[in-house]
């Protein structure tokens, strides 16, 4: 090849050929298939998935392609000039047609038991092409289990999945999504020929967290879920889009619900790009079902002679009125509190604040009732670090992306499979800096565990070594190096237990990408000493000016815990927001501002005498029981609006039931400050009321009124979300102390409490499908941890801390390699949180074994 | 005169005429019938209420896969579809609203495991609205069909010797 020709092939990126006489221009590389649909035209196809790379293993996307003398699969021929293409000969229709016939010859008659009939692609595409009859006459080929046979040949091959292996047409989409997009490899596909099929692999079973995808792109009724089975038939169900409502990304999610009987029935994907590519988590894809749940509170229950009876909302609502009114007016609204849930809407957390703001002229408003040690100032670090933009598509984008404190799996799914997706398709590298191995460590380039507690070392460390070795601006690296080189690199290598070739590697890696997307999440925002953690965050990005070609920001965990921050629901809000605020309502209490921990402690002290919690479960979710139990049953007067009992709702005086999200039409703001709506479902159920009613109804008897309608109430809310809320980090580099940790004597391991990977928070233990996959509490352990202390898998292991005790089965982790104890904090069976202690930076424990 | 003469021969002609016709009839077989204790016997494609048939087994053939109901113009057809013991998809509910029920038979076209016919019942008088949800109780066959034993043998008989079996 001349050079003149490959600096032509070089310089053209795009491609234009002609399908079915049309022309199009497409960047080169794209398949006919993808070609051929930007121009809409339809090309039938079972294997190809939009986000995984092509196998042409169905061959039913054939199309003509001139000059080639065979048909050839669409999905797996990339365009290139001068194709002419024709997706609907002759010839083709007639490819069509045998290979429809060729995939049946061993598919059973069973659509009208298979739950994928009515949706079923097989079933549309032979409608469409296939012939009316069939021209074999043998026997079809038949996987049975001679001990199953009564069982229809399906087998269930994980806590939710079913398998009929005689329906599956061997597409292979199932063990590619597992492979390439969740880097799971519980399902596979073994044998050779006629005999081959689709399986758990051997002594396994499909329980990752994102198995209930693979029941959503299977083409036929091969893979089907318990939660849907046999329920009900997909036309008879309606579709209405939502977002889910358990992670901060803000999933986009389709209802299926039955309107008579006022029932969601499942929860399939709604692919936004920008957001999740259409894989959801099986929280997000079960979670669902707490709607439908028996045990959701039916009814407002009153605390009549220290029990809590059923009563009417009028009931209810009167003994609110007479004991808040009579709090409001003796001691004074500052004597009230109040703690929500991110995970409402918008309305709701408006309404929330207005009530407290303008009817109580309170200030003791919070949104984070499961964190310790609140900043207590608008402009914490941590509050800034939290507050920057992120955007979820830009992580593909880049080329080098860290995830630092943060166990991506547990806290944030989607953008777990986003950094799978920018290794697997578009080489991004990935670096994994946290205090224990976690789970994102396959694709890392390389994985850092640092010692737990030494987070902002970690940071400090990186900085310095790129100082030494000239990696950044060197009137920038001279001044931070006044202030942070007290350590020198060695001893934070050795603090950290990190080396210092690490410390090289990473400011290597972030000097030289070309955009870089820095993850904070969730251990991060848990320590006490976060904001210490944002203030070296601060000096790295400002040293190798990483939002200049990049983003870094701390991960928002909650479906709206971004609007919550946006609509001033802290304790102490942004600046702006409460100017904005002062201007809308015209006033604006100038009472101290109490977050979770002031109020608690408060409440103590019976400085607080009425308390409402809107969604929120601070007994089982403040990390530190016995301080949270102290307080809130100190309070007088208790107000607890959930779906459910809780060991919140428990101590409440007054007990009101709380719409589920499918219940009402709510924005929300994901954690890249996008709002999206989730549409009403089903008319709420039993007597529940959505939180913005409950707020309007609660000022009402007191006399005032939130908002004259909708209208003006939405305006408010639009006038504060068009507000900047990005807070601009400081100006100089931060000087950050060191000081010395004292390690707990007798308690050797560092604890971290966290969400289980198919749970999150505490109303997924409602729901009976994630039950299946994980049902109760355990503490996971590295294998070299669990040998020392002499316990196998499943092995009750008594868990101590100076404050609380509580015995579990040990779970040996495949992924853990430190000595660390992660126990889940969702499940009412164990209150995880009574072994924290509120002022603990690393809380850690004693593990011994249980004797029989 | 004329008019005596005319009457006459209503009497003595004209009648005897009349009242001969209702003695032939006398002898003649009745075109009505003596309902309820007799009953006509329906045209074999009579389409009357539906049943549910089963397998020789006795298990339902039913597999509430929706089809009828789906295919019901007059949208009477209400199921609900649940797992029995042995894995199997079946009809927990299965209910016909013969107030709403056309009687055209679509449900027995579409269903693709011939589990539900057209049958040769039609009273279904009631003075309640509710007894005309026919549940699946009422529509499934007896198992096993509860017959006159003689009628039973008279069936063996003609299947071992093939004799008076109906074509088709
Ligand atoms: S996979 Fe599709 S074609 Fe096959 S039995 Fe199920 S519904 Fe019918
Ligand atoms: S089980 Fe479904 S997704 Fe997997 S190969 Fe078979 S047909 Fe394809
Ligand atoms: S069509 Fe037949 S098998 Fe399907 S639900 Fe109706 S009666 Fe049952
Ligand atoms: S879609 Fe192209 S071969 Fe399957």
């Amino acid at each position: 090849m001349s050079e003149v020709v490959k600096e032509k092939i070089t310089a053209v990126d795009t491609v234009t050929c002609t399908i079915d006489g049309q022309q199009i221009t497409v960047p080169r590389g794209t398949s006919v298939f993808d070609a051929a649909g930007q121009i809409g035209i339809v090309i039938p196809a079972f294997c190809n998935h939009a986000k995984l790379k092509p196998v042409g293993a169905c061959r039913m996307c054939y199309v003509e392609i001139e000059k080639m003398p065979k048909l050839q699969v669409s999905c797996a021929t990339m365009a290139t000039d001068g194709m002419v293409v024709s997706t609907n000969s002759q010839q083709v229709r007639e490819g069509r047609k045998a290979v429809i016939e060729f995939t049946l010859i061993n598919h059973p008659l069973d659509c009208p038991t298979c739950d994928k009939g009515g949706e079923c692609d097989l079933q549309d595409l032979t409608f469409d092409h296939g012939y009316d009859d069939s021209r074999f006459g043998f026997d079809k080929m038949r996987f049975i289990e001679e001990e199953k046979r009564d069982t229809f040949d399906d087998l269930k091959i994980g806590p939710e999945i079913v398998l009929n292996r005689n329906r599956c047409i061997l597409c292979y989409k199932c063990v590619r999504a597992n492979k390439e997009a969740f880097g799971e490899y519980d399902i596979g596909a073994f044998e050779r020929g006629d005999l081959t099929e689709i399986n758990a692999t051997p002594g396994g079973e499909v329980s990752n967290p994102f198995s209930g995808n693979l029941v959503e792109i299977c083409p036929v009724g091969a893979l089907t879920n318990s939660d849907w089975r046999y329920k009900i038939r997909v036309w008879l169900t309606k579709t209405v889009p939502s977002i889910c409502n358990f992670s901060g990304s803000g999933t986009n999610i389709t209802f299926y619900k039955e309107d008579h009987k006022n029932f969601v029935y499942r929860v399939t994907s709604r692919c936004n790009d920008a957001i999740d590519d259409g894989w959801l988590s099986d929280i997000t894809r079960y979670g669902y079902q707490i709607v439908n749940s028996e045990s959701r509170l039916k009814t407002p229950l009153i605390k009549k002679g220290g029990k809590q009876v059923k009563a009417s909302w009028d009931e209810a609502l009167a003994v609110i009125k007479k004991h808040m009114g009579q709090i409001k007016d003796q001691s004074g609204g500052v004597c009230i509190g109040g703690l929500i849930s991110p995970s409402l809407d918008n309305a709701s957390l408006y309404s929330f604040s207005k009530l407290f703001r303008t009817v109580f002229k309170s200030n003791n408003i919070d949104f984070r009732g499961d964190y310790r040690y609140l900043p207590s100032v608008t402009d914490s670090l941590f509050t800034i670090a939290a507050s920057q933009p992120f955007s979820i598509s830009d992580i593909e984008k880049s080329d080098v992306i860290i995830t630092f404190g943060t166990d991506l799996i547990r806290e944030h799914h989607n953008e777990y499979l986003k950094i799978r997706r920018a290794v697997n398709f578009y080489n991004s590298t990935v670096y994994s800096v946290n205090p224990y191995a976690v789970k994102t460590a396959d694709i890392a380039k390389s994985e850092m565990v640092y010692s737990p507690g030494t987070d902002e070392l970690v940071i400090n460390g990186i900085c310095l070594v790129a100082i030494e070795k000239k990696l950044v601006n060197s009137s920038a690296a001279a001044k931070l190096k006044s202030k942070i080189s007290k350590l020198s690199p060695g001893v934070l290598a050795k603090l950290t237990g990190l080396s210092k070739e690490q410390f090289e590697e990473l400011a290597e890696a972030i000097s030289s990408a070309k955009k870089v997307t820095f993850i904070v999440g969730e251990i991060v925002a848990r320590s006490l000493d976060r904001d210490k953690i944002c203030a070296a965050l601060s000096n790295l990005n400002k040293l190798f000016g990483v939002q200049d070609k990049g983003q870094l920001a701390v991960l928002s965990r909650y479906a709206n815990s971004k609007g919550a921050q946006k609509l001033g629901l802290s304790a102490t809000p942004y600046e702006i927001v409460k100017d904005e605020l002062k201007k809308i309502w015209g006033e604006y209490p100038d009472c101290q501002p109490r977050n979770t921990d002031a109020m608690i402690n408060l409440m103590k002290k019976e400085e607080i005498k009425g308390f409402i919690t809107v969604g929120a479960n601070p007994m089982r979710l403040y990390p530190d029981r016995s301080f949270a139990s102290e307080g809130l049953e100190h309070v007088d007067f208790l107000v607890a609006c959930d779906m459910f009992e809780t060991e919140t709702t428990e101590l409440a005086d007054v007990v009101l039931p709380l719409c589920s999200w499918a219940e009402y039409d709510g924005d929300y703001i994901n954690l890249e400050g996008k709002v999206q709506t989730g549409k009403q479902a089903i008319k709420p159920k039993y007597e529940s009321k959505a939180a913005f009613e409950i707020m309007e109804l609660i000022a009402r008897q007191l006399g005032a009124k939130l908002f004259e309608n909708e209208q003006v109430k939405n305006e408010e809310i639009e006038k504060l979300l068009k507000l900047d809320s990005v807070l601009p980090w400081p100006d100089d580099f931060l000087k950050i102390e060191y000081e010395k940790k004292s390690s707990q004597d007798g308690y050797p391991v560092p604890l971290f409490i966290c969400d289980d990977p198919h749970h999150s928070g505490h109303l997924t233990e409602k729901s009976p499908s994630l039950l299946n996959f994980s049902d109760s509490a355990y503490v996971e352990l590295s294998k070299g941890l669990a040998a020392k202390i002499g316990v196998a898998d499943g092995d009750p292991l008594r868990v101590e801390s100076p404050v609380g005790k509580i015995v579990v089965p040990a779970k040996i982790s495949p992924v853990l390699n430190s000595d660390v104890a992660i126990i889940p904090r969702n499940f009412s069976s164990t209150q995880t949180t009574s072994l924290l202690m509120r002022k603990k930076r690393v809380d850690s424990v004693k593990l011994t074994r249980v004797e029989e | 005169m004329k008019e005596i003469l005319t009457a006459l021969g209503r009497i003595f002609i004209r009648m005897p005429i009349g009242m001969l016709v209702v003695l032939k009839h006398l002898f003649k077989k009745p075109v009505t019938l003596d309902y309820p204790r007799k009953k006509k016997p329906m045209a074999p494609r009579f389409m009357g209420r539906q049943y549910l048939e089963r397998y020789d087994d006795g298990s339902e053939r039913c597999v509430s896969c929706g089809l009828c109901a789906a295919a019901c113009p007059a949208d009477c057809i209400y199921m609900e579809p649940a797992e029995n013991e042995k894995g199997e998809r079946y009809a927990k509910v299965f209910e016909i609203n013969l107030l709403r029920c056309i009687f055209c038979g679509f449900c027995e076209e579409a269903c693709p495991e011939e589990a539900i016919f057209m049958g040769h019942h039609y009273e279904f008088s009631a003075d309640n609205r509710d007894s005309f949800i026919w549940t699946k109780e009422d529509m499934l066959v007896k198992h096993p069909r509860k017959d006159n034993p003689f009628k039973t043998l008279f069936r063996r008989v003609r299947k071992v010797y093939g004799v008076g079996e109906k074509k088709g």
